[in-house]
């Protein structure tokens, strides 16, 4: 007779066992298993909502895969970019360079958990989200690849974190603090309940949403797929945050949580908060970004925070008001300083600033005259008057421009420290720089570095060092200002 | 001495770094930081400030007014 899964299940996933050549600390060292350091009776309960099998977990995997891979030969390589809206296409771009070989260094931290993980359990499931995490890695690479033949830019999908181009240092930046440079139980709190549990949902679920309405079909099914994958280990999260709060960590949870909220709210802002709402088509927005935001992240983090009885972060008031403007203001960074970037960007036109300013009713007064500027600029002196040449000031913590919050209502704020003076875009993350100095002191953000004369200081070599081979790979305005909106159209043929 | 400094003006959207010598006055910085802005052309009034929001004497030099390496200046345009 066949046994019943429930039945043998804790026979193969709780297989911890008492060590007899070395202790349990020399086992599980507190530098890389984490903080607080317990024994193994204080992780006994583990578990989680989805229990998978390895054997469920291949057959599963093997459909999804099946899933995207039916669609992409359905979509014959020669009709990928049939009916895509150019602006859809600078979004995928974006969206590839900045998450697969983030995704590849997910696997790295899950196998950091599979390995130094307090439970067998725990290790189970980890081992399975490292397979996950390749698999997110694989797919982009290859939808990416086969987009090339169509503009060479997609090889900044494999590209872009072999480079120092500034944007992708700032997401560097991140992800080592979450999870490349973190202990197993700081990686469980960091990535899957923070990062994965609260804010992936909006890039995977919110994208998929809008690429039904651009017509993306094989990018639809590639972002929900890795979603259902995420949703299932990012539950290793809520265990590990209920272990610590259990054994007189509630602090040090409450710090890693408002740190990484915080963080994970900055690098979202700028990736999928420009990008849905300048770069999708109007017609494929379903809602705005603040709608998502509030709707798919904060109101489910709240739920998980009430669970544990946890506190708000303390600067919620703050993003709250940023919710507002943030991604608008980091928009025009990206704009003046598009040749810095490996995808094109776009001038709002006059349709998609009506909707900005439906969604965000103080979008007009605070931005348009700003947008307008530009185009003046644009008619005066040609595309040049629309670029930035100066160098912009970036946080020392989240290595991003000081645009926040909006124009005339700046955050900035300064910290001396060891004879040197930092800058930060906003107080929480100056606040998360304070706390844990020596990790983050040494750094250099790009601005600092060509200031002391490390990185090249004029643009054209600047371009080279971040790796983009000026002006082919450089990003451009969308439209090349080819808007009758804007301005007298350029002579064709 | 050559200074580097994180200017700030109210009708931009983004903290730009000022490299100048310290000995120019506050009214140069600013007119250098409106510079780099969206509307150079646009003149009129400034009010300078430190990161503490107090107000600095336009004709006081740079290191006079207290302003050093890695320092904020807020401009205030009307």
């Amino acid at each position: 007779m066949v046994l019943r899964r429930d039945d043998w299940l804790d026979l193969a996933r709780k297989v911890d066992w008492t060590p007899r050549y070395v202790d349990e600390r020399e086992l599980f060292p507190e530098e890389i298993s984490g903080r607080p350091w317990l024994t193994h009776d204080a992780w006994r309960d583990w578990n989680e909502a989805y229990r998978t099998t390895y054997r469920e977990y291949v057959a599963n995997q093997r459909d999804k895969d099946a899933a995207v891979l039916g669609v992409r030969a359905a979509l014959s390589k020669p009709r990928l970019f049939d009916d895509l809206d150019p602006g859809w296409v600078q979004l995928v771009k974006f969206h590839n360079g900045a998450v697969a070989l983030a995704e590849y260094a997910g696997a790295v931290a899950e196998l950091r958990m599979a390995r130094f993980g307090r439970d067998s359990a725990w290790r189970t499931m980890a081992t399975l989200g490292a397979l996950d995490e390749i698999r997110h890695t694989q797919i982009p690479l290859l939808i990416g690849h086969d987009l090339l033949a169509h503009d060479g830019n997609f090889d900044w999908t494999h590209k872009a974190f072999h480079t120092n181009q500034w944007l992708i240092l700032a997401a560097r930046h991140l992800f080592d603090d979450m999870f490349l440079a973190a202990d197993a139980i700081d990686l469980a709190i960091q990535l899957n309940f923070v990062f994965e549990t609260g804010f992936t949902n909006l890039q995977f679920m919110a994208m998929a949403a809008m690429a039904d309405r651009a017509h993306h079909h094989l990018f639809e099914k590639t972002v929900a797929s890795i979603q259902t994958d995420e949703a299932r280990h990012a539950q290793i999260g809520h265990p590990v945050l209920r272990t610590l709060l259990e054994n007189g960590s509630r602090e040090r949870a409450q710090y890693l949580i408002d740190k990484m909220w915080w963080r994970c709210w900055r690098l979202f802002l700028a990736l999928s908060g420009t990008a849905m709402e300048y770069l999708a088509p109007l017609s494929a927005r379903t809602r705005s970004f603040k709608e998502f935001m509030t709707e798919w992240v904060t109101e489910q983090f709240m739920k998980n925070l009430a669970e544990f009885d946890l506190e708000k972060p303390w600067f919620w008031d703050l993003f709250i008001e940023e919710l507002d403007y943030a991604h608008h203001s980091l928009q025009l960074g990206l704009y003046t300083y598009r040749t810095t970037l490996w995808f094109d960007v776009a001038m709002p036109d006059r349709a998609e600033r009506a909707w900005l300013n439906e969604k965000y009713p103080r979008w007009e007064e605070t931005y348009a005259a700003l947008w307008e500027q530009l185009e003046l600029r644009w008619e005066a002196g040609g595309e040049a008057g629309t670029l930035s040449y100066g160098l912009p000031a970036l946080c020392n913590l989240c290595q991003l421009p000081a645009v926040f919050i909006r124009p005339g209502r700046n955050t900035a704020c300064t910290l001396e420290m060891g004879g040197r003076r930092y800058l930060f875009c906003s107080e929480p993350c100056r606040w998360i720089f304070q706390q844990e100095s020596s990790r983050f002191a040494d750094h250099h953000t790009v601005v600092d570095r060509i200031v002391a004369g490390q990185a090249p200081g004029k643009l054209t070599d600047l371009h080279r060092w971040m790796g983009l081979e000026a002006p082919v790979e450089t990003g451009k305005d969308l439209r090349r200002g080819l808007d009758p909106w804007r301005l007298d159209p350029v002579p064709t043929a | 001495m050559r200074v580097y400094l994180f200017g700030f003006a109210s009708d931009d959207f983004l903290g730009r770094v000022i490299v100048t010598p310290d000995q120019r006055t506050v009214a140069q910085l600013a007119d250098q930081l409106v510079a780099w802005g969206p509307a150079p052309e646009r003149g009129g009034p400034v009010t300078v400030r430190n990161e503490a929001g107090d107000i600095l004497d336009p004709a006081a030099t740079i290191k006079a007014a207290g302003l050093g390496n890695g320092d904020i200046f807020k401009v205030e345009r009307r």
